[in-house]
């Protein structure tokens, strides 16, 4: 190892070209030196490409529940097989998608580039919890294929205790999700305190870092309780003990407890991490630091801990004493200052910047706009009289679309166009990307605002069928549905084209002081060539040389180029 | 006349409906006013400071004095909301004392009323009296339900093995072609197992469990409960009164859901037609003739005797009054008549 610290960003990555070193790509081959691999990035990639499959997955049924609410009445389905059809939609997207987004690809893949560490703490341990991860899906779909679950993803009691038997199959699938959850979360916490590179302080930790780190903590304390609820609900269905079916002595209200202690901080699971690819987005395209660093990485503390207080909040109509249901608004209410107190710095950390709108930074956008109006939206949710209205309405399921997709997903999109050229070493068409951006944010928007008018109208959610005086809006709905389904189709063909036929990339294209950038593109199976010793924070773009910047290339790459 | 929906929430019909409405365009003011401050002074300074050549991004400073200000300032909001909206959901949680009482049970997809003191029941339409507080206390036959009138702004989880309450006061009466619509707001499944036919025919699932409300005049609210345990005006000319009463009970009851009066065989449940007279054998090997009895045990026990070519009996219990009993017994009774 060596401690080299004359440059101010001291990365080494080519001694002459950049092509003659190994990469991880490359420098193994076959399907066995991917499936026994112990490198972070290809788990990362991996894990890439299954969140993928089960995002088209869930796609796909989300567009069958808006084909069959274009018209009231059966449109392509039966009510039974709707409620199948949500049901997947749902734990597909939470429990295969969101949960392992962004903690598993892209915190899999950057986690220990940034950190400047060759790999995670416990790079066995990472393989399996991929492995575990895909059992836990193979769980899943098995239980999709040999019974029809139809109770939602939240498996409420006593209707999921009566279902059919598959349920089993379907809770056992997450809990073993779980585990894969539990380990990885252990995993990036060691890793974050433990493998630093020399220099790198708490407060040149990346705020992406920040953020997974944040989120990790919760998976490792809230994933246990689900997997108690999922053993609990099964303990009843197989052996008959009383815990949460009244008709044998338990009590349905005490599953919703257990669901969403769970299930509250989970949403945080969701949204932090997409939160802090943000934040990368938004000191690279601006070339800032982020406004009040301390602060934004302290609200991803402060949202991990409150999301621990307010799972009650789902529950205000269920029957829960009222004095629970006051302490619970008042503490939900709190959950509103730290988010606020991102967006604010966020749109601070625009002032004097120098700003580009290139695809990522676009996502980034979409990001802060749409999750302004999924925060807005919480307020009327906090508030308990207006909540009693729009609880179990479509303006709950526009609200955490809002969040979910306008932030967590528009957050992995944006992280996923911004290190796509570092993982890939393949550039993409910047133009296209544009055009999906605009289908995906345009479609989005038609999709879930018109459900917030229709939940505030009093239309409930989960419902096959509809009155009348609903169509319009359902029929909006839809069609903003299929702006988004094209707009992702494009942007799956553009990344595909880039794949097979992408301009290379250079280092560090976008030119950005982050610490991910200073290595090969793609990286060294190592990382780095050499230790690198951190001198400078990851958004110091005053301390970067003119030639970093403006000309968007590193500068050995440069100097190499110019020979 | 029902009164006007505004351009967001349903009609105001109940003391409640103002008070959220006002907090709700109030929320929604202020999100309007947040939104467009922050994504407006994003977009402004996107275009701004745009990036130009030779022009660097200026360091990032520190400023406390803002990051304090901006944690700060919007707890007074939250506060004054917190307050506002615990204010309102207490008037909603606490009934006036003397309310008018009816019982509410939610089944799998019907909505069952009972109105006290007197006992009068009826199924998927309930009538209340405008002006008078009215409590509502509920409980579940199966699985979770919720019962929502957004027209009062009310809802309330409806839990099996518990009673839940809910109150509201009407302040205006319904047309008679417009009644108001009870939904189910928490998911309760559908039948399944069924062609795309009977699908279109039965509308047995969560979305189909709609009850509507009528608000009328205490009078006239007395005068309907005084005829809800004999045979509607509009039956009493009929030949047999009992049978074109218990007719519209089947409907109502969703008995209808998934017998048929058709005589077809299979589905989901036997057919009516013929029933009556006929003997019976069940899976456990033992007969019997339908009966009264027969068809009343049915009603109220329907797991104790299945019919053969049935595997379980997947009806909920009901347990109407007795004239309700006779009259659906009586119904059955005349289709075993007109089909022979």
């Amino acid at each position: 190892m060596t401690t080299e610290a004359t440059t101010a960003p001291s990365a080494h990555g080519a001694d002459a070209h950049s092509d003659d070193l190994p990469n991880y790509l490359t420098h193994e081959r076959g399907i066995r030196s991917w499936m026994t691999t112990l490198d972070h990035k290809r788990i990362g990639l991996m894990y890439l490409a299954s969140i993928i499959a089960a995002f088209f997955m869930g796609g796909v049924m989300a567009l069958l529940v808006r084909t069959e609410l274009l018209f009231e009445g059966r449109t392509i389905m039966n009510a039974d097989t709707y409620n199948q059809v949500f049901t997947l939609h749902g734990a597909i997207m939470v429990f295969l998608f969101i949960i392992p987004s962004i903690p598993g690809a892209l915190g899999n893949f950057f986690l220990p580039i940034m950190l400047g560490a060759k790999d995670v703490a416990f790079p066995k341990l990472n393989l399996g919890s991929f492995y575990i991860y895909c059992f836990g899906a193979i769980f899943l779909v098995v239980g999709i294929a040999v019974g029809h679950v139809d109770t939602g993803w939240t498996f409420y009691t006593p209707y999921s205790a009566r279902a059919d038997n598959s349920v089993i199959w379907m809770t056992m699938g997450v809990f073993i999700l779980g585990f894969s959850s539990i380990l990885t979360g252990v995993n990036f916490i060691a890793t974050v305190h433990t493998m630093r590179a020399p220099g790198m302080n708490w407060r040149r930790l990346p705020l992406f870092i920040w953020g997974i780190y944040a989120t990790s903590v919760i998976q490792v304390l809230a994933t246990p309780v689900l997997a108690i609820t999922l053993l609990l609900l099964t303990m009843e269905k197989a052996l008959g003990i009383a815990v949460f079916d009244p008709a044998i002595g338990g009590d349905p209200v005490l599953f919703q407890h257990f669901f969403w202690f769970y299930s509250h901080p989970a949403v945080y699971i969701m949204i932090l991490p997409g939160m802090a690819v943000v934040n990368e987005l938004i000191g690279t395209f601006s070339r800032r630091k982020i406004f009040g660093y301390m602060f934004v990485a302290m609200s991803s503390v402060a949202l991990a801990l409150l999301g621990f207080l307010v799972w009650g909040h789902h529950m205000f109509t269920s029957g829960m004493s009222e004095y629970s249901t006051m302490v619970f608004s008042a503490l939900t209410f709190l959950v509103a200052i730290p988010s606020g107190v991102k967006v604010f710095n966020w749109v601070a950390t625009l002032y004097q910047g120098s700003i580009s709108l290139a695809s990522p930074m676009l996502y980034a956008l979409g990001f802060i706009a749409l999750f302004t109006i999924g925060g807005v939206t919480g307020l009327f949710l906090g508030t308990l009289s207006v909540d009693i209205h729009l609880h179990d309405t479509y303006f709950v399921v526009a609200h955490f679309h809002y969040v979910m997709v306008g932030g967590t997903v528009f957050g992995f999109l944006g992280g996923l166009h911004y290190w796509w050229p570092k993982m890939t070493g393949k550039m993409y068409d910047e133009n296209w990307a544009r055009v999906a951006w605009l289908l995906v944010f345009t479609g989005f928007n038609v999709t879930f605002f018109s459900q917030f008018v229709l939940g505030s109208q009093g239309m409930p959610r989960r419902y096959y069928d509809y009155l009348p005086r609903f169509h319009n809006l359902h029929m909006t709905s839809s069609g903003g549905a299929y702006i988004l389904g094209v707009g992702f189709l494009v942007m799956a063909v553009m990344f595909i084209k880039s794949l097979r036929s992408g301009e290379k990339a250079s280092e560090n294209p976008w030119g950005s002081a982050g610490y991910e950038w200073l290595t090969t593109t793609p990286p060294h199976p190592h990382n780095f060539h050499e230790q690198p010793v951190i001198t400078r924070g990851p958004y110091d773009y005053h301390l970067c040389t003119e030639l970093e910047l403006f000309e968007g290339h590193h500068k050995d790459f440069v100097a190499s180029e110019a020979e | 006349m029902n009164p006007q929906a505004s351009e967001q929430l349903p009609p105001q019909m109940s003391t409640l409906a103002p008070q959220v409405d006002s907090l709700y365009y109030f929320i929604y003011y202020i999100s309007v006013i947040s939104f467009v401050l922050i994504v407006g002074t994003m977009v402004f300074y996107v275009i701004k400071y745009r990036r130009k050549p030779g022009v660097k991004a200026q360091p990032t400073g520190h400023n406390n004095v803002l990051e304090v200000a901006w944690t700060v300032a919007p707890v007074f909001l939250l506060v004054y909301l917190f307050h506002a909206g615990w204010q309102g959901y207490v008037f909603g949680a606490v009934a006036p004392s003397n309310p008018l009482e009816i019982h509410v049970t939610g089944k799998q997809w019907t909505w069952d009323f009972t109105h006290m003191p007197s006992g009068a029941q009826e199924s998927n339409a309930l009538t209340v009296p405008v002006n008078e507080p009215v409590r509502l206390t509920m409980s579940s036959a199966d699985v979770l339900h919720s019962f929502f009138v957004p027209a009062f702004r009310v809802k309330r989880d409806v839990v099996p093995g518990m009673f839940t309450t809910l109150w509201f006061e009407a302040t205006h009466t319904t047309d008679e072609a417009e009644p108001l619509t009870i939904f189910c707001a928490e998911y309760c499944g559908a039948t399944a197992g069924i062609s795309a036919e009977q699908s279109v025919a039965l509308n047995t699932n969560h979305s189909s469990m709609l009850a509507s409300l009528r608000v009328t005049t205490r009078e006239a609210y007395d005068t309907h409960v005084a005829q809800l345990d004999g045979p509607p005006e509009a039956c009493v000319a009929e030949a047999d009164p009992m049978a074109c009463w218990g007719e519209r009970l089947a409907t109502e009851m969703g008995c209808m859901g998934c017998h048929n009066t058709t005589g077809a065989a299979g589905g989901i449940a036997p057919t009516w037609r013929g029933l009556w007279g006929s003997n019976r054998s069940f899976t456990d090997g033992s007969t019997r003739e339908a009966d009264a009895n027969y068809i009343i045990s049915s009603m109220m026990e329907p797991q104790s005797q299945i019919v053969t070519g049935f595997t379980t009996a997947n009806m909920p219990v009901y347990a109407p009054t007795e004239n309700r009993k006779l009259a659906i017994v009586a119904f059955i009774r005349s289709l075993a008549t007109e089909g022979q």
